[in-house]
């Protein structure tokens, strides 16, 4: 089932599929899209750039460990460290869980 | 006999102890400033060993060498331009993976390199075993176990260092391979690319072009615009067969040599009890307790500062102003004499008294903490109070600074990854109010009017500050970054190397700071000898008599409030000769007072530290703004309460009438 990494629940995993310079516009399934979606123009790309750079790129297994509460941000493990990430930025990284 | 010198910089990832080696091979050997021209820290020091003169650069810590931070800016060019004699990649021994997603990067901007491999100590608790001498080979370059904490492996780093930046030793670095599809194209640009003279590795800015690194790219763009336009055909070819981005593929290509360099030396066997780090870990960023957690360090934090503060102050200044009679047979009580004694001692005294017993103890614990991992957990829990102003969760270590002092408050916008946070944060830690801000609510406020009216005070600053920062955030042009931070293990901090930081930090203030306050102490006292300060209120009055409904005085005391706030209260008391200020000023004077000079202009030395921080122009903004905002909010303030108050006298008169 493809979910946004912010809707995991505390302890759940999932494989990253995406991570999109929108909430909307990462949803696409369609995969010439998700290019695009990926290039996504000067804005986005500081910011999948640097989510990418800490590891969090397509095909890796990445764990949400807890989240802080009133809508804080995540921490989750991936690639044998804890990272600390931003809800607005959790929410634009698409994984695929197994539930 | 001459020495021979060469240079070493060192570059890792944050938290991996590259401060404790920098410590460890420069002692006080050390110079901290910034790089020029930008908000970044620049730690440079020397080292004698054996023959050599050794010059060390401490690279800020990063995780990669994209254009995200100004960091990895800086480093990148430092390392191609600069072209030190070596690097020295600092790594976290128990992070492997991570830690080698960016010594690839380094290995491919090839300079002569050799490892560090750190925290092995910390690694052998976690369960993770590292062959050192397989990573060797696999690298290419010298790799060297270290404890930099204990020191272990620090000399044979430095004997290591010496044979590879002589050429003694040869080493082959690895180039790390992407897949064949990226390859074909990567020498295809590199060989394009091998015709124009530009001071970064052919090979590297071929991957930075497939990656789609704007700086590079306009760089190029102007030598040969061709070679940017066959880059994007072929951008275009990768995205076909792989259906992700070019630069996504590249990251992960690179994170897969990563991985499999790490899983081929590295042998984990996990403990099965959970360790002290965890727990603590665990219980600071709990949803429900961390936050009480928090506030109960917080806040027992200020307490202690402040209680040490204010009795280490006390005794200073009581010494300090016990010299005005050795002063006084020295240079007289004449002109000289008062500008000596009032205008420079008293600039020295004030600047004193508040460093040493305030700020020093406040770096301390900072430094303390930071080296622990406790402030990045605070980040994590305030990212979205923080977000609500339009920052992110680091932001809450400057401002939570700023309530101690302005200064360190703007110093501390440094761990902002770009200009426009760092920008913001500063911003918003000049409007919050500081321990003088509060000596001035409290004394005036608090003892004369009400405590809820203190109270209220620091709610409207609050609200302000909401505000302002929400607005700052709107109108300055630029991306907002989000929080995104590594969270590394609790770890008992290095005394060391927290006593050297707090030091050349408490060396920058007063560096920074003193001369300012010394200068306007000497400037207003100046204006006090040729009797010029009430021309100067009188000059003022339409502000502060008709706009504030002040007393006249009080524009003196605001001038004087730019050296220290509390100078404020200070010479108010002086001035009116007397220390009951109820019987000088109304309740709504002292609310309007104190709401003026709590938001009206960063002190001097929070105006030089904006300055070195950010330039003249925009401290400038900045100051002009708080002024204007203070003098319209405080007028506001003095008719609002005043109708507010004739209201209540007739009612009053009214209730009175009816007996």
């Amino acid at each position: 089932m493809e979910s946004s990494l912010s809707d995991l629940r505390d302890g759940e995993s999932g494989v990253i599929i995406s991570i999109g310079t929108s909430r909307s516009r990462g949803r696409y399934r369609r995969r010439k899209k998700l290019v695009e979606a990926e290039a996504g123009g000067e804005r986005g790309w500081g910011f999948r750039k640097r989510l990418e750079d800490m590891g969090l790129t397509p095909g890796t297994k990445v764990t949400v460990l807890r989240s802080a509460p009133f809508n804080g941000p995540l921490e989750v493990y991936v690639r044998g460290s804890r990272l600390a990430i931003g809800r607005g930025m959790a929410e634009r990284v698409f994984v695929e869980v197994k539930r | 006999m001459t020495k021979n010198r060469f240079t070493v910089a060192l570059a890792g990832n944050a938290n991996v102890g590259k401060s404790v080696i920098f410590n460890q091979l420069t002692g006080l050997h050390q110079h901290i400033g910034n790089w020029p021209g930008k908000t970044v820290e620049k730690a440079e020091g020397t080292l004698h060993f054996k023959d050599y003169l050794i010059d060390i650069i401490d690279l800020p810590g990063i995780y990669s060498l994209s254009t995200f931070s100004i960091e990895e800016l800086i480093s990148r060019e430092y390392i191609a331009v600069e072209r030190p004699d070596l690097v020295i990649n600092v790594v976290d021994a128990s992070l492997l993976e991570r830690n080698m997603f960016f010594t690839l990067q380094l290995l491919e901007l090839g300079t002569p390199m050799i490892m560090a491999l750190n925290q092995m100590d910390m690694a052998k608790k976690k369960g993770v075993r590292i062959d050192h001498e397989k990573l060797e080979k696999l690298l290419g370059i010298p790799v060297i176990p270290t404890v930099a904490v204990s020191g272990t492996g620090i000399y044979e780093l430095l004997e290591k260092a010496v044979e590879v930046a002589e050429k003694k030793v040869k080493t082959e670095p690895l180039k790390a391979k992407y897949g064949k599809e990226i390859e074909e194209r990567i020498e295809k640009i590199s060989s394009l690319l091998e015709k124009i003279q530009f001071r970064y590795p052919a090979r590297w800015v071929a991957i930075k072009l497939l990656e789609g690194d704007n700086e590079v790219k306009n760089e190029i763009i102007k030598i040969n615009p061709e070679i940017v336009s066959t880059t994007e055909k072929l951008v275009k070819e990768i995205e076909e067969i792989h259906e992700h981005s070019c630069s996504t593929v590249i990251t992960s290509e690179r994170y897969e040599v990563a991985n499999r360099i790490a899983r081929e030396v590295q042998e984990i066997t996990p403990p099965i009890k959970q360790s002290m780090a965890e727990r603590i870990h665990a219980l600071t960023t709990h949803k429900i307790l961390g936050y009480p957690i928090m506030a109960v360090s917080v806040l027992s934090i200020f307490y202690i500062i402040f209680a040490f503060g204010d009795y280490t102050s006390g005794i200073l200044g009581d010494f300090l102003f016990g010299l005005k009679p050795i002063f006084e047979g020295m240079f007289g009580t004449g002109v000289v004499g008062k500008l000596v004694w009032g205008g420079i001692m008293e600039g020295i005294i004030g600047g004193v008294t508040v460093a040493l017993p305030y700020i020093l103890p406040f770096y301390f614990i900072l430094y303390f903490l930071e080296d622990s991992g406790y402030l990045s957990r605070i980040a994590f829990l305030m990212d979205n109070f923080m977000h609500k102003i339009g920052l992110h969760g680091k932001a809450f270590i400057p401002i939570m600074l700023g309530f101690g002092c302005n200064v360190p408050g703007c110093l501390g916008c440094r761990i902002m990854e770009t200009t426009r946070e760092r920008i913001l944060a500063a911003f918003v830690v000049t409007l919050v109010p500081c321990a003088a801000t509060t000596v001035i609510i409290l004394g005036l406020v608090g003892a004369f009017v009400s405590i809820q009216w203190a109270l209220a005070l620091y709610i409207i600053n609050f609200v302000i500050i909401f505000f302002l920062g929400r607005l700052a955030f709107k109108a300055l042009p630029g991306e907002p970054t989000a929080l995104i931070m590594e969270m590394s293990d609790y770890r008992a901090p290095h005394l060391k190397t927290v006593l050297k930081q707090t030091w050349f930090r408490l060396m920058e203030f007063v560096t920074m700071a003193f001369p300012l306050i010394i200068v306007g102490s000497l400037v207003i006292k100046i204006v006090e000898i040729l009797n010029l300060l009430e021309p100067i209120a009188n000059i003022l009055s339409p502000v502060t008599v008709t706009w504030l409904g002040l007393p006249a005085i009080t524009g003196i005391t605001l001038i004087f409030g730019v050296l220290r706030k509390e100078l404020t209260l200070i010479m108010l008391s002086t001035l009116f000769g007397t220390t009951d200020f109820a019987q000088v000023m109304t309740p709504v004077q002292m609310i309007v007072f104190t709401l003026v000079a709590m938001l009206y202009i960063p002190c001097i030395a929070t105006i030089a530290a904006l300055v070195k921080e950010f330039g003249w122009k925009k401290t400038y903004l900045i100051t002009v703004f708080e002024i204007l905002l203070a003098l319209l909010l405080g007028g506001i303030a003095f008719r609002l309460l005043s109708t507010f108050e004739i209201a209540r006298l007739s009612l009053l008169i009214k209730d009175l009438s009816k007996i």
